[in-house]
């Protein structure tokens, strides 16, 4: 389960950003879609990694990338779930563009409570 | 007194696997520097991937010098299987990790001799998903698929297909048993991926492997020449 090591890469990073003595409360990721990552098998993996650490109970938000549709009989574009798909012109077999971005865009955290 | 915890949010972009991709790197140009052409083969459990490595290093002897490295949960066999024809086979347990990680080839790499060796074939773990988004610093990634897995697996792993650089359709000796529509199958492919090259092979029949060959050697030499042209330029 590849989530699992990307659990703990994000947990080291967020770790490396977070101001000393904060508490994480929550990370924000994007996710391309050719990644294939499932969100909740994320999650799971990110409350087992960060059970124990300053990061304990954060929230996980993904903002998990559609794939870009592209028809080249009608010339139309639009976004979806899934790769394949068919187009309103009849074909189908529009071709299928996706993202492989995996990037870490913010951390939330309380900082300075006595 | 006590001071009230502030929240803030801290906005950033900076890529997950950073860390994975910066080692990476370090292994590509320790590669390109002693012109090592290296290949990331990917594929399901049972695809192939060890048995087309042994009839890929008996029909490379005497004209090129390979070393291997190979990825695996747990058993040594696939190593085994690989020494009888190369010298230099390196086994990496990954126990219960799904895919080689950059940090696992760096390491296994410091296990041979790179003096003399041209050529670097990494099997990683039998799975389609999770080594296709960790980068080991190969010069080219090969997906191989199979006929005995059923002609959809292409459209149901568009990463591997986008990423790779050769994708290989293994066990074409099975076609006259098996309904593997060849045709859909490529058709999947091309949406995801119109210009990767395919090749049709038989890891054990040794059909198609003759163009395999082919490819490793002009994908080799094309990589040293730009190369060369990048230390030129
Ligand atoms: N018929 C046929 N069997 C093959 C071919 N390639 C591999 N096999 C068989 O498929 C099984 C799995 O092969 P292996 O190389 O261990 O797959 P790996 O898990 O991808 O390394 C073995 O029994 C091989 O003999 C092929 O081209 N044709
Ligand atoms: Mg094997
Ligand atoms: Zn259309």
């Amino acid at each position: 389960m590849h989530e699992f090591s990307i659990a703990e890469a994000l947990a080291a990073q967020v770790l490396a950003h977070a101001p000393a003595g904060a508490r994480v409360r929550g990370i924000e990721i994007v996710v391309g879609a050719l990644r294939g990552l499932e969100p909740d098998a994320l999650r799971t993996c990110w409350d087992a990694v960060t059970f124990g650490t300053p990061m304990a109970g954060s929230t996980l938000e993904v903002d998990l990338r559609p794939w870009s549709i592209r028809c080249s009989s009608c010339g139309r574009e639009w976004s979806s779930p899934v790769p394949f798909v068919a187009c309103l012109c009849g074909n189908s077999t529009p071709a299928p563009v996706g993202g492989d971005e995996l990037d870490l865009v913010a951390i939330t955290v309380d900082e300075g409570g006595t | 007194m006590s001071e009230p915890a502030r929240t803030l949010r801290l906005p950033m972009v900076e890529r997950v696997l950073e860390a994975n991709d910066e080692i990476a790197d370090e292994t590509r140009d320790e590669l390109a520097r002693r012109g090592i052409f290296a290949i990331d083969l990917i594929g399901a459990p049972g695809s192939g991937k060890t048995a087309l490595l042994e009839a890929t290093l008996q029909l490379l002897k005497g004209r090129r010098r390979p070393a291997v490295l190979v990825g695996d949960l747990a058993t040594r066999r696939d190593g085994d299987r690989l020494a009888r024809w190369c010298d230099q086979v390196v086994q990496i347990s990954t126990g219960e990790g799904c895919h080689l990680e950059a940090n696992q080839v760096r390491d296994a790499l410091r296990q041979v001799d790179l003096e003399g060796v041209d050529l670097l074939f990494i099997e990683n773990v039998g799975n389609l998903i999770c080594p296709v988004g960790f980068d080991l610093g190969q010069t080219a990634k090969v997906g191989m698929f199979s006929l005995t897995e059923g002609d959809d697996k292409a459209a149901k792993h568009p990463y591997l297909v986008t990423a790779a650089d050769l994708l290989l359709l293994n066990k074409i000796d099975l076609a006259p048993h098996l309904s593997f529509d060849r045709v859909g199958f490529e058709a999947d492919v091309r949406l995801l991926n119109p210009r990767v090259p395919m090749l049709e092979v038989s890891a054990t029949s040794g059909q198609g492997l003759e163009r395999w060959i082919a490819w490793i050697d002009r994908a080799s030499v094309a990589r040293a020449s730009a190369a060369r042209g990048q230390a030129l330029g």
